[in-house]
């Protein structure tokens, strides 16, 4: 993917939240987008029309993350009230809802089959829980980060967690055992590429940094943007070509995966940058702001 | 008779048989009671009595009778309200009040829907009393007075006047009078005339004022012919009543002012001083001369003191307010003699005070003074007292261009500081000079590091400025005050200032200095206006020259003071809110300049979002601290033991990697057991493959039934010895798996054991003592380890019946041993003896009853533990069992849970045993099968099956492997995550 293929041409401006929007993600196919932020609500839209499908509102405090079944079917999302809501996305009602930590809820995501949801929270742990039961106890308790856990990804066997206190962990289940990787920096987001041989980990010093996940290697740095007190996501482009990150000064950075350049950097929004999220399929990304907006953007 | 009716014509409707006439009656009623009837409208029923009939009293007492004789509703009376109160629907506590008992007609007539007279209408005021009384009741219930209770209605008076009075007060009725004329023109017109002649000797003002309020007078005149107001004639009249509230607290009717009414005025003027500015004056006239009649007199200014006190004269100035109300009414007067003559009135005002005249004319006059004179040769431009900051022409070559130092703090303060001395002469350079003397920072003004670059720089500002306004320049003046140092000398000369190394500080000058430089600045020129060239990368709104620009002049308008052009041709284009918005985003931004770095963060500051902590003066310190620190990052990988949820692998599509294997240990309740036992049930598999297959040699030699039966046979001969050495392991384990499943085994073992308790325990020394020094040498052997001999512990020695040489030769390298070997095992049978002969007292009931109980295996545990202490220092040093960092390896081993210890020792002593049978005692082998077959046992928990035993066999195995590096050349490295491993299970 050449450079000039790049999203940066913004194609619509996604108005809704009242307040600062904490994440926005594609869903799985890439025709949705789910939003949430400081005003308690998750909204659905459509970004390639931008409009606004539906408000899900239940959070008694703002909603920090949401993710979206692989049918579409069902969100979870978490926040600072502490509980992970179920939700069911064409009613709009909670399904169940999940208490347990002690803590704000960083991150949440759907396992591969969308029966267990992960969640990373304040209080240093991963909770897992499982939505096919009517119990509303977490089915496994991580506690073993010393930090506040503020993301989580899951693959088809792993649990990959990264906290405060400088590691990224990956619990693979299928070979019970826990790889910690010590960054030295607070982690502050964790991506998989999507080859699903990397993880691309945003640090608190205004450092992305690449890693193998397999040797623990430090691949690369990326740095230019400004990351030191906000949770900002951090993504990598479908071709894995590119990685993108928010800045604190509302702007977007497109590094070169390979040497690490700054190839483009775009003045996205007026506040901080929360959230980017990369299309699966095309050159489109949407990213959401402390400024209330939510921005679509293609080439 | 048929015939006969036939012949028979009838007139009218015959009248109904009496039978027939009761039953349809009795119908009527039945239908009725059984409420086929009760849908009819209420006015259409009818009562009637049990036998239908309508019950009538007659047309002048009230026709039929409705309801029950015309009491109630029914028989029974009203019919009370059910109470139904249900978990779903609560009966709400119902507030009654005066409108559930109220008819209709009474409710709208409360309600106001009633009709009345409007007020306009209202000739005897019913209304407006009606709406007084209603308006009192709002106020009493906003502000309780003394009095508690409703207003009654006696004090309660309409605000308004009825028609009847308003048409009586226009046709010259007065309040407190009677309608009665019986004044006599003469005395009217007399008084008239009187009035005029006194007023034409007062003041000039009051002849205008007399010209004012003539016409007013005539035309009341015209109106009616006034009563003459003597007091007399007032006196017959009904009093009006000013109704005030009772705010005091003293008792009704008492009037503590009775005999002092100025106290009254006073206090009251107290009290209303708070209420208003009008009061003030009020008190005045009160005060006054006329003020004191009475309290119901109007005060004005044109009645004088000849005047009766007249109702016509009220009627000028103060028409018929209330008392009250006058004082408001009371500054309208002044001002109107003020419209006349500003000057006078003033006078009057200023002595309005009661018993003094105003003095006619006044010795004080205004002072006019004549603005001084402009000489022509004025400039209006100041002049700088100071020396010429450029004794060079502006043709001047200057100093010589020097590269700027190398740091950029400094440069930008010169920048900056050349700027302003360029912008407000020299002056100020002496100034900031001698202020910041001892500031290494601004050394360059006295010469030191970044002179050259300062007088070059100030030289372009100059030279610029110089550009700009020629003639203004004020910079050239009286080289008299100069103080002529090296450098000015220098500059006139045209020398070429002497290089300095201007490495020496820049580099040294820490950042906080540079922040606390922008302190000083701000604190020295109230702001620098090097704000207004700020670097390029400090422009905000850099995408948006025109924005820029407005920017910088409002920077420029912020910082800098002095006269400026209103431009208003610039943002002209603007709506007034767009450019209102502009500042506060220009204000924010100069804030953020302000306050931030000055380098490029200006920009993110700007924007800071709701948490950000934005700019600031850390956050310079912190990025410039961050850059010093070299960001050498090494991804540290470790790798522990994590035990998925069965139902986590399940839900995720996995196979449990533990599945099958027992549980995680318990929670047990005892701390310290939470702190030693953790449960390495668990193991990494892949690693020790090769050696498990070497262990297994080893292990079949030991045949798992022959060990099995003889455990039953030694229990029969010569159990009693080997037993309680057998059971501690026993123990230790239930106390890690505490499963009470096999205790018969145990409890049978102690039946025997119990009571030869001495004999026992000599052999059973005697026999640890060979199996301890057995399996010592051969430990010393593999090692290689030469043991030094030792003597054993007195204890041992004294007490122990067996041969000395061997126990000593055991201690010795028991002891030797524990440097590289866990203790635990040597402890077990060491302490044990120990523990007998010192507490045996202690321990002979415990021993006689249940050893298989869970309560024994604790208590022996914990004397085993203890006595590891005992035994020897180097044991007790394995006190912080905890410790989680390992210097050396021994120390890595011992510290590693001593259930782990025991249990490897225990294996170990059964794998040193199967290798050296021959030298090994029929029984103490049996005893060392019989111990595995049950350790194993308890290993699986529930299950005693022999058969399953080869499996854990087998893991033991590789347990060992890993527990005695030492001995198996396997790799540290193995090692290291095994201990890790169970550090890590610890932590879990």
């Amino acid at each position: 993917m050449s450079v000039s293929d790049l999203p940066k041409k913004e194609v619509n401006v996604l108005k809704g939240h009242e307040g600062a929007v904490l994440a926005a993600r594609f869903n799985k196919d890439g025709n949705y987008c789910l939003s949430c932020g400081k005003d308690r609500t998750i909204r659905l839209w459509n970004p390639h029309r931008g409009i606004h499908i539906k408000t899900y509102k239940s959070h008694g405090r703002e909603v920090r993350d949401v993710h979206v079944t692989l049918d579409n079917s069902k969100l979870c999302s978490g926040g600072g009230d502490r509980q992970i809501f179920y939700w069911d996305v064409a009613s709009g009602r909670v399904i169940r809802k999940f208490r347990g930590h002690d803590g704000g809820v960083n991150a949440v995501k759907f396992n591969e089959y969308a029966s267990v949801v992960v969640s990373a929270g304040y209080d240093q742990s991963l909770r897992a829980w499982d939505c096919r039961s009517q119990s509303t106890e977490p089915i496994q308790i991580i506690d073993s980060f010393t930090d506040s856990v503020m993301s989580v990804c899951l693959t088809k066997t792993e649990i990959i967690g990264g906290s405060v206190d400088g590691t990224v962990r990956t619990f693979d289940i299928r070979m019970g055992r826990e790889l910690s990787d010590d960054l030295g920096q607070p982690v502050n987001c964790i991506s998989m590429s999507n080859d699903g041989n990397c993880i691309l980990a945003s640090c608190l010093d205004s450092t992305i940094r690449l890693l193998d996940r397999s040797s623990a290697e430090l691949l690369q740095e990326y740095k230019g943007h400004t990351c030191k007190s906000y949770k900002l996501d951090c993504c990598l482009t479908n071709t894995d070509a590119h990685v993108i990150g928010g800045s604190e000064d509302g702007s977007i950075f497109f590094w070169d995966l390979v040497d690490a350049s700054v190839v483009s950097s775009i003045r996205a929004h007026s506040s901080v940058v929360t959230s980017v999220s990369y299309h699966p399929k095309d050159n489109c990304m949407v990213s959401s702001s402390v400024d209330g907006t939510i921005k679509v953007w293609k080439t | 008779m048929d015939s006969d009716e036939e012949d028979f014509v009838f007139y009218g409707t015959p009248i109904a048989r009496e039978d027939d006439v009761n039953t349809s009656r009795k119908k009527k009623s039945v239908a009725e009671a059984s409420g086929q009837l009760r849908t009819l409208a209420p006015w259409k029923q009818e009562v009637r009595d049990e036998e239908g009939r309508r019950r009538f009293h007659g047309a002048f007492s009230g026709g039929f009778s409705a309801g029950y004789y015309n009491t109630v509703g029914s028989k029974e009376g009203w019919t009370p309200q059910t109470f139904v109160s249900s978990r779903k629907n609560r009966a709400e506590v119902k507030q009654q009040d005066i409108l559930n008992f109220l008819d209709e007609d009474e409710r709208a007539e409360l309600e106001g829907q009633s009709l009345g007279t409007s007020s306009q209408f209202d000739t005897f005021g019913f209304t407006a009393a009606d709406h007084a009384r209603k308006h009192a009741e709002k106020e009493h219930q906003k502000r309780p007075s003394a009095i508690p209770g409703p207003v009654p209605d006696e004090l309660v008076l309409p605000a308004t006047d009825s028609i009847g009075v308003k048409l009586l007060l226009k046709m010259g009725w007065r309040r407190g009078r009677s309608i009665k004329d019986s004044h006599t023109d003469v005395a009217y017109d007399a008084r008239r005339e009187a009035r005029k002649a006194f007023l034409a000797f007062s003041t000039n003002d009051a002849k205008t004022q007399l010209a004012d309020s003539e016409p007013i007078h005539d035309k009341s005149e015209n109106f009616t012919e006034q009563p003459a107001s003597d007091d007399v004639q007032s006196s017959q009249n009904t009093p009006v009543y000013v109704l005030n509230p009772k705010q005091d607290l003293h008792g009704l009717g008492f009037d503590p002012f009775k005999h002092a009414p100025e106290f009254r005025e006073k206090k009251r003027s107290r009290v209303s001083d708070n209420r208003g500015p009008g009061n003030k004056s009020a008190l005045l006239m009160n005060n006054s001369l006329f003020g004191f009649k009475s309290g119901k007199a109007a005060p004005g200014f044109g009645i004088g003191a000849l005047e009766d006190f007249d109702a016509e004269d009220e009627d000028v100035y103060a028409s018929g307010y209330d008392f009250e109300e006058t004082y408001a009414e009371d500054i309208d007067e002044p001002t109107k003699l003020i419209m006349d003559s500003k000057q006078k009135s003033v006078q009057k005002e200023a002595g309005a005070l009661s018993g003094f005249r105003l003095a006619s004319n006044s010795d004080y006059q205004l002072e006019r003074f004549d603005p001084p004179v402009v000489p022509k040769d004025f400039v209006p431009h100041h002049k700088f007292l100071g020396p010429p900051e450029t004794s060079y022409k502006l043709g001047d070559p200057g100093p010589p261009e020097v590269p700027p130092p190398q740091d950029n703090n400094l440069k930008l303060l010169i920048d900056g500081v050349a700027t302003l001395v360029a912008r407000c002469g020299k002056l100020f350079e002496d100034l900031s000079r001698e202020k910041n003397q001892s500031n290494p920072l601004f050394s360059f003004l006295v010469g030191g590091n970044g002179h050259e670059y300062y007088t070059r720089k100030l030289w372009e500002e100059q030279q610029k400025r110089g550009d700009q306004t020629k003639l203004q320049l004020d910079g050239k003046l009286s080289p008299r005050t100069q103080k002529m140092t090296a450098e000015s000398r220098g500059k006139i000369l045209g020398e070429r200032p002497l290089e300095r190394s201007s490495k020496d500080l820049s580099t040294s000058i820490p950042s906080t200095d540079a922040i606390h430089l922008q302190y000083n600045l701000s604190d020295t020129f109230t702001d620098p206006s090097s704000y207004s060239e700020m670097p390029v990368v400090a422009k905000p709104f850099i995408h948006d020259t025109a924005k820029q620009e407005r920017f910088e002049q409002f920077l420029k308008d912020k910082y800098q003071g002095g006269l400026r052009s209103t431009d208003s041709g610039r943002a002209s284009h603007m709506s007034e809110a767009a450019r209102a918005l502009e500042r506060l985003d220009f204000e924010a931004a100069a804030e953020a300049i302000k306050k931030g770095k000055w380098s490029k963060e200006i920009s993110t500051s700007l924007t800071g979002g709701m948490e950000f902590t934005s700019g600031g003066f850390v956050q310079a310190k912190d990025t410039q601290a961050q850059d010093a620190i070299p960001k050498e990052v090494h991804v540290k990988r470790t790798e522990y033991q994590w035990r998925p949820s069965p139902i986590l692998c399940k839900r995720f599509d996995l196979i449990d990697p533990y599945m099958g294997k027992p549980a995680p240990a318990p929670r047990s309740k005892s701390k310290i057991e939470t702190l030693i036992f953790t449960s390495d049930s668990v193991k990494a598999t892949k690693e020790e493959e090769t050696i498990i297959v070497k262990r297994d040699s080893y292990q079949m030699p030991q045949p798992e039934a022959q060990g099995i039966s003889k455990d039953a046979a030694d229990n029969e001969s010569g159990g009693e010895v080997e037993v309680e050495n057998v059971e501690r392991p026993v123990d230790l384990y239930k106390a890690i798996f505490s499963d009470d499943s096999d205790d018969e085994e145990d409890t049978s073992i102690p039946n025997e054991v119990g009571n030869p308790e001495k004999k026992a325990e000599a052999a059973n020394t005697t026999l640890n003592r060979l199996i301890a020094g057995d399996f010592l040498e051969s430990l010393g052997k593999e090692l290689g380890l030469e043991v030094p001999p030792e003597l054993s512990s007195s204890t041992n020695k004294a007490m122990n019946s067996a041969p000395p040489k061997e126990t000593a030769s055991a201690n010795s390298r028991i002891y030797s041993t524990y440097s590289v070997e866990d203790s635990s095992t040597l402890n077990v049978p060491h302490g044990r003896e120990i523990v007998q002969d010192r507490s045996s007292e202690k321990r002979e009931p415990v021993n006689g009853n249940l050893i298989g109980n869970s309560a024994r295996s604790n208590s022996t545990y914990a004397e085993t533990a203890s006595l590891g202490n005992q035994v020897d220092k180097n044991i007790s040093e394995k006190g912080p069992l905890q410790d989680r960092k390992f210097k050396t390896p021994s120390r890595r081993h011992r510290s590693s849970s001593s259930s782990s210890e025991d249990e490897r020792s225990r294996k170990r002593s059964r794998r040193r045993r199967h290798r050296h049978s021959d030298s090994d005692s029929d029984s103490s082998s049996d005893h060392q099968d019989r111990y595995h077959s049950r350790s194993k046992g308890k290993k699986k928990g529930s299950s005693r099956e022999k058969s399953s035993s080869s499996r854990s066999h087998s893991k033991h195995h590789k347990r060992r492997s890993r527990d005695s590096p030492s001995r198996y050349d396997y790799s540290p490295e193995k090692e290291r995550t095994e201990t890790k491993r169970d550090k890590h299970k610890r932590r879990d």
